[in-house]
């Protein structure tokens, strides 16, 4: 083989292996939820406490964390693409978590009043938490 | 934090009997960039939309980090880079439905004009929106357009081919009365 081929050969291996690399990173897949490890448990009424009390380091703490809450059922109810969502709290007071479940997620089995563990990822806090792509917990 | 106090007031305000709050915690907002190179969308289903129907006034908060991307990556730049969503983690938007008062037909079209608030940057827009108002519900729909440059979003020049100069923004809030 001459230099010329041998250099050809490890330029075209180097382009293939970058391009293959590239795409991987293009489509880096989402994280898998349901088989992810909560980096917080807590309840949906110390989170809605945390965040009415003082927003700014509620961010910090749990903004784009996966948080497993429990809490009470007060509300079930669907976005217009059908997707379920949850409400966590208690009719008491005006805060409360809202888990917007992922499409796999059924909230047929669900009734209000229950308590539950609900795992998703918080967005923020607008009149109560939002959190999205939520598994129920069994 | 000014958006909150809003909220609050337009929750709290006494209003004229009969006249009330109406209130959505699950509005849709997407928007779409178009160009030759990728179309890139997002969607947002976690969008509070509060309307105080005595005076028309209307009040929005979106969460930056509740937009969906078809891609992971993209969605990572967009809070990361583009909008600085842990800076700047709402967007909102405070205005009024003009001549709301006057709505003679339970469609319409109106005109909604206000000061919208994205990555800290106000800008007064006003913008068309289909309206259906029943004694249950306001439902309003539409789309409008907003420049990137306009909110001092920085797009780095290796992508800048990738992400429209303009994009477009749709809505559709479907406001029930509130009762709490």
């Amino acid at each position: 083989m001459s230099k010329k081929t041998i250099i050809i050969i490890i330029l075209s291996v180097v382009l293939i292996g970058s391009i293959v690399l590239a795409l991987k990173m293009y489509n880096k897949p989402f994280v898998n939820i349901a088989e992810t490890k909560p980096n917080l448990l807590i309840t949906s009424d110390v989170l809605v406490d945390n965040f009415s009390n003082n927003e700014i380091e509620a961010n910090t703490k749990y903004l784009e964390e996966i948080i497993q809450v429990n809490g009470t059922i007060i509300a079930i109810d669907s976005d217009k693409t059908g997707k379920g969502i949850i409400t966590l709290g208690n009719e008491d007071t005006i805060g409360s978590v809202i888990c917007h479940l992922s499409e796999k997620e059924n909230e047929k089995n669900l009734k209000t009043g229950q308590t539950v563990n609900i795992k998703g990822i918080c967005t923020g806090y607008l009149m109560d938490v939002v959190l999205v792509k939520c598994v129920i917990v069994p | 934090m000014k958006i909150k106090l809003i909220i609050i007031a337009l929750l709290f305000s006494t209003v004229s009997i009969g006249q009330g709050k109406f209130l959505t915690k699950k509005g849709y907002t997407s928007f779409f960039s178009s160009t030759p190179i990728e179309d890139i969308n997002a969607d947002n289903n976690q969008v509070l939309s509060i309307i105080d129907s005595s005076s028309g006034t209307i009040a929005i908060a979106i969460l930056m980090k509740s937009f969906a991307f078809e891609k992971s990556l993209m969605q990572e730049h967009f809070n990361e880079n583009y909008v600085e969503s842990d800076r700047y983690p709402k967007a909102t938007f405070k205005g009024k439905i003009i001549d709301f008062g006057k709505l003679a037909k339970e469609e319409a079209t109106v005109t909604i004009v206000g000061d919208l608030t994205i990555h800290g940057v106000t800008k007064k827009i006003e913008t068309q929106s289909k309206i259906q108002y029943t004694n249950d519900k306001i439902l309003l729909k539409g789309d409008f357009e907003v420049k990137v440059a306009d909110f001092g979003i920085k797009i780095p020049s290796v992508v800048t081919n990738n992400i429209a100069k303009t994009i477009k923004v749709t809505f559709d809030y479907d406001h029930k009365p509130y009762t709490k």
